[in-house]
């Protein structure tokens, strides 16, 4: 027992035996996916080969000296601002999205390497000495940093990723302590661009909810001014951006809103999707017994839609076990950045829970019909090289720092 | 949130506080869909992967009263390819064998390319049996080229009796919404005739075959949730029609406009039924093509017109018996009251004709020749009160109930159509002497004169007139006889046999229409000239035989022809000769023995 005591205090056995459940359940929902498929069939063998290097790579970054991560923050940032604008010019367009560089017989995609640098430099740049997080100008900086890959990759475009970006900054920016108005001023011109998706009058009704907002906050008659500039100029701006998409671009947008407006699109799918968890019942139809999957009612299951292949196959003790581990790695990753005694360190720790936390939201809301079908994959469970290694590396770089905790740099 | 410093306790809680809540919501989500709904959501799962075969069933068949079969089912073949098993390069093959032209089939599947690529495309229907052998033979070269058996309509066995049958067609969008638990979209149903009226005998209960299918419709296994269960053929209607007698009707009636129907007048059995101009049923055993709507509907002769139920015509001189009848039934006659014709009868300042001077005619005399003068003065003594109550009985002014639907009531004009007509002093009775000689507005429907001529020939018993005798259950075999209302005039017997024995000599004496005596079988009738304002006037015969025992009584109905007594009556005579010598109920005589006879 005391060994076990100490191998607790230098690594967080709990989380990482939730995260290897998950990724076996993933395996196992994969196999179920794609057994018979006539070109995914061995995607289930390829998943686990992908899980083996993640694995590998993760007690890799475990291992690694303390200060490694803040020496590589400002250059993985950078790369990975470079790769994304390659992408745009010469990426492979998958799904719609020109988000794929070939590397060889390899590929990877620029946006998901991204979002480790993207955690490493806001990390680095809100536990800054010199910087105040309730400054106006270092607010301003840090949405800066979100901004550019925000806007790189709504170019792509992957509407998905960008507003996994645009959460894990908000939730940076919350951790790093940013006061209630600071929030407001970061959060407003989000909702404002928002509602202006939906046209003029729920635009002028936002706008107005600002005022109050600002009235309540009773700043400084400049200040005021300035926040509510910044938010009209937000709606205009994206506006004047969304005229700028190609037609099929501003389509996906469209059926982003009202997803019914193309039944047999992603409708169909989240339709599907539904049904198939929803007949999954109390024990689910048994492994390869879900007709809903084995007769390939929903396209592309193992990737988006894998959780409805448990929700079916296992029903509602498979889907409930798995959401019940999610919520056991977010909790110990919560307790981890609580506890550790560096902030850079902590921010990063915040960083990849936020990363974990609005992919596994938005996937499951879409699998269980609660929220739009955004092409966002489940952590772990979705079929993925790229994503699988990504979530591994923030893994490995977490459960780094919960080695280090005590200490302070 | 006052605590405005890097990780606080309070954010902790919050970020805590957002990740318990969506746990909560996703788990109450799940378990909503999982456990309370989870049967709305079983259902659509089965909705999506389990496909319901429909097999139609075939539909029962039509015998004669000698179970002879008249309408039967045959099977018909549908060709079709399943596009994902489909080689393209056996287009030309496959269109040189059909005779279409080259494309058609790249033509069908470009049409239908939104489709799953499973779902099979109809390219033939009507296939022959001799093209289906040879798919079958070569199949192995053939990947992805089917055909599907169903059955359709038979009518080759060489009645046509178009109007009485009638045909079936593809359910209309009102029937069905009207009837969505029995039929499906593109099913067959009975469209009018016997076809429609026996529709849920005929029809039987479809089948079902249970599949599972993928999301392309793919096929993947039999489902074994739901029984499967073979369609149910539907039940044999066994007619009265004699096939013999309704096949000679047909062929005697081929270059006529007109109508014939017999009935036996012991039982209402209809014997047989033919409207003429008549359409040529098997264009009509699966979908009928535009052609052949459109040139039915633009014929000027109106071959869909069902004359024998449909078309009314004044009865003419085969009105007479009726006038007479209600003479001696009211007293207003006796069998010796004389009336002296002098070629005609004068009321007012109007003469009306008769055809001849037949001098001194007693009822039977002015049957016989079929004296206008006597019953000039007789409808006049009678009464329109009179003719209306008697007509009533005899079914006039009324719809025969047939069994086949679409029929017209004829007219019996009572006081109060002549004062709607004409105004309440617009006419006299005057218009007696014309219905006395049916002439006037009176009229009726071959198939009324022939229950008319039945009511004479069996003493005024008769039943409701029909063509179904019963049904065959198609699994038991079980004959169920159906029951049809009786119908008795109420006029006593002696009165009756004055006029049948006018009747047999107007055959067998010196009457109108002598030359179609027989030498073994009494035929007892009377013609009838139905005047036609629109051209030639409509030549009519009703009657029965043999005058003892009557088993066949029948109206004739010849249009633009003329005189009864020369068209309509040798008709009326084939068919008895056909059906009684046929029954054997008579003893047999050579036909050389009967010419020389006639020559006598």
């Amino acid at each position: 027992m005391k060994i076990e005591y100490k191998l607790q205090d230098k690594f967080d056995v709990i989380s990482f035996a939730s995260v290897c459940l998950l990724i076996a359940m993933g395996i196992v929902a994969i196999f179920s996916a794609t057994v018979n498929h006539p070109t995914a069939s061995g995607n289930a063998e390829r998943q686990l080969v992908w899980a083996g290097v993640s694995v590998i790579v993760f007690f890799f970054i475990y291992f690694l000296p303390h200060r490694t991560f803040r020496l590589l923050a400002v250059p993985a940032y950078l790369s990975s601002l470079i790769l994304l604008i390659v992408v745009i010019f010469a990426g492979k367009v998958v799904y719609g999205a020109k988000s794929w560089l070939a590397l060889g017989p390899f590929g990877f995609q620029p946006s998901e390497f991204g979002k480790i640098g993207l955690i490493l430099f806001l990390a680095y740049w809100l536990t800054h000495k010199k910087r105040n997080i309730n400054n106006f100008t270092d607010i301003s900086s840090t949405i800066l940093i979100g901004s550019i890959p925000v806007l790189l990759i709504l170019l792509e475009p992957d509407l998905g990723t960008a507003i996994v970006y645009i959460a894990v900054t908000v939730f940076m920016l919350f951790w790093g302590g940013i006061n209630l108005f600071g929030l407001f001023v970061v959060v407003s011109p989000g909702l404002v661009v928002f509602a202006s998706l939906f046209g003029t009058a729920p635009l002028l009704v936002a706008l107005g909810f600002i005022l109050i907002g600002l009235y309540y906050f009773k700043r400084n008659l400049f200040t005021s001014a300035s926040v509510f500039v910044a938010n009209i100029s937000a709606a205009f701006l994206f506006d004047y951006a969304l005229r700028l998409l190609q037609p099929h671009q501003q389509r996906r947008i469209a059926s982003f809103l009202d997803p019914t407006a193309d039944p047999l699109g992603s409708g169909y799918n989240a339709m599907q999707a539904k049904v198939a968890i929803g007949s999954g019942g109390l024990l689910g139809k048994g492994f390869l017994e879900g007709n809903q999957t084995q007769l390939r009612f929903i396209p592309e299951q193992w990737t988006d839609f894998i959780y409805c292949v448990i929700g079916e196959e296992f029903g509602f003790i498979g889907s409930f076990l798995t959401i019940t581990l999610f919520i056991i790695v977010f909790i110990r990753l919560l307790d981890i950045a609580y506890s550790s005694k560096d902030e850079f360190g902590s921010a990063i720790v915040i960083g990849t829970l936020s990363l974990y936390f609005i992919h596994f939201v938005i996937n499951i809301g879409m699998n269980i019909g609660i929220a739009p079908v955004i092409g966002l994959p489940l952590p772990f469970l979705s079929y993925g090289g790229s994503s699988l290694l990504v979530n591994f590396m923030l893994l490995g770089i977490v459960f780094n720092i919960y080695r280090n905790r005590k200490e302070k740099i | 949130m006052n605590d405005v410093f890097f990780g606080s306790l309070t954010r902790r809680k919050i970020l805590f506080t957002i990740i318990i809540i969506f746990y909560g919501l996703i788990s109450f989500n799940l378990f909503k869909m999982q456990i309370l709904d989870t049967f709305l959501y079983e259902e659509k799962s089965d909705e999506n992967s389990v496909k319901k075969i429909v097999k139609s069933a075939p539909r029962g068949i039509f015998y004669d009263r000698n179970y002879n079969v008249l309408v039967s089912n045959k099977p018909s073949f549908e060709l079709s390819v399943i596009p994902a098993d489909y080689d393209t390069s056996n287009n030309k093959l496959i269109e040189n064998l059909l005779g279409v032209d080259p494309g058609y089939i790249s033509q069908i599947m470009y049409e239908n390319r939104r489709f799953s690529k499973y779902v099979p495309l109809v390219i033939h229907r009507n296939a022959g049996f001799k093209l289906v052998s040879w798919l079958e033979e070569n199949s192995s070269f053939l990947p992805g080229v089917n055909y599907e058996v169903s059955v359709q309509r038979d009518y080759s066995f060489g009645v046509n009796g178009a109007h009485m049958f009638g045909y079936i067609k593809e359910i209309s969008q009102s029937e069905y919404r009207k009837y969505r638990d029995i039929y499906g979209m593109g099913d067959f149903i009975g469209n009018n005739g016997l076809e429609r009226s026996y529709e849920r005998y005929l029809r039987g209960d479809k089948g079902y075959n249970y599949i599972i299918v993928d999301s392309k419709q793919k096929f993947i296994a039999e489902y074994t949730g739901e029984k499967n269960r073979d369609p149910i053929k539907g039940d044999d209607l066994v007619l009265s029609i004699d096939a013999d007698v309704q096949m000679k009707a047909e062929e005697l009636f081929r270059d006529k406009t007109g109508a014939v129907v017999a009935i036996n007048p012991q039982n209402g059995e209809v014997l047989a039924f033919v409207s003429s101009p008549s359409f040529d049923l098997s264009n009509f055993s699966s979908i009928t093509s535009n052609d052949v709507w459109s040139n039915l509907l633009a014929d000027t002769s109106k071959p869909m017109f069902n004359r024998v139920t449909n078309s009314i015509y004044p009865p003419g001189s085969t009105i007479k018996m009726l006038m007479a009848l209600i003479g001696l039934e009211e007293g207003i006659l006796t069998k010796s009251t004389t009336v002296n014709c002098q070629g005609g009868y004068k009321f007012g300042n109007r003469f009306f004709q008769c055809l001849h001077k037949h001098g001194t005619v007693n009822v039977e005399k002015a049957i016989e020749k079929s004296c206008n003068t006597f019953f000039y003065k007789l409808a006049l003594d009678i009464g329109l009160d009179n003719i209306v109550k008697y007509g009533r009985r005899f079914g006039f002014g009324m719809k025969t109930g047939l069994d086949i639907g679409e029929e017209s009531s004829g007219l019996l004009p009572d006081e109060n159509y002549y004062n709607k007509i004409y105004g309440k002093k617009g006419w006299t009775r005057g218009i007696l002497l014309n219905i006395g000689i049916g002439q006037g507005e009176l009229s009726a429907t071959p198939m009324q004169l022939a229950r008319y001529a039945a009511l004479f020939a069996n003493w005024g018993k008769s039943k409701r007139p029909h063509f179904v005798k019963g049904t065959i259950d198609s699994e038991t075999f079980d004959f169920t006889e159906f029951e049809y209302e009786s119908i008795d005039v109420g006029i006593q017997r002696e009165n009756f046999d004055i006029i049948r024995e006018a009747m047999r000599k107007v055959v067998n004496g010196q009457g109108t229409a002598t030359w179609i005596r027989l030498p073994d079988i009494v035929i007892s009738g009377k013609t009838g000239t139905s005047q036609n304002p629109f051209g030639e006037d409509h030549a009519l015969f009703v009657g029965f035989a043999p005058f003892d025992n009557p088993q066949i009584a029948l109206a004739v109905v010849v249009e633009n022809v003329g005189h009864g007594g020369t068209h309509a009556a040798p008709i009326a005579r084939d068919l008895i000769k056909t059906f009684l010598r046929k029954e054997n109920k008579i003893t047999k005589f050579s036909e050389e023995m009967e010419v020389v006879q006639l020559e006598n």
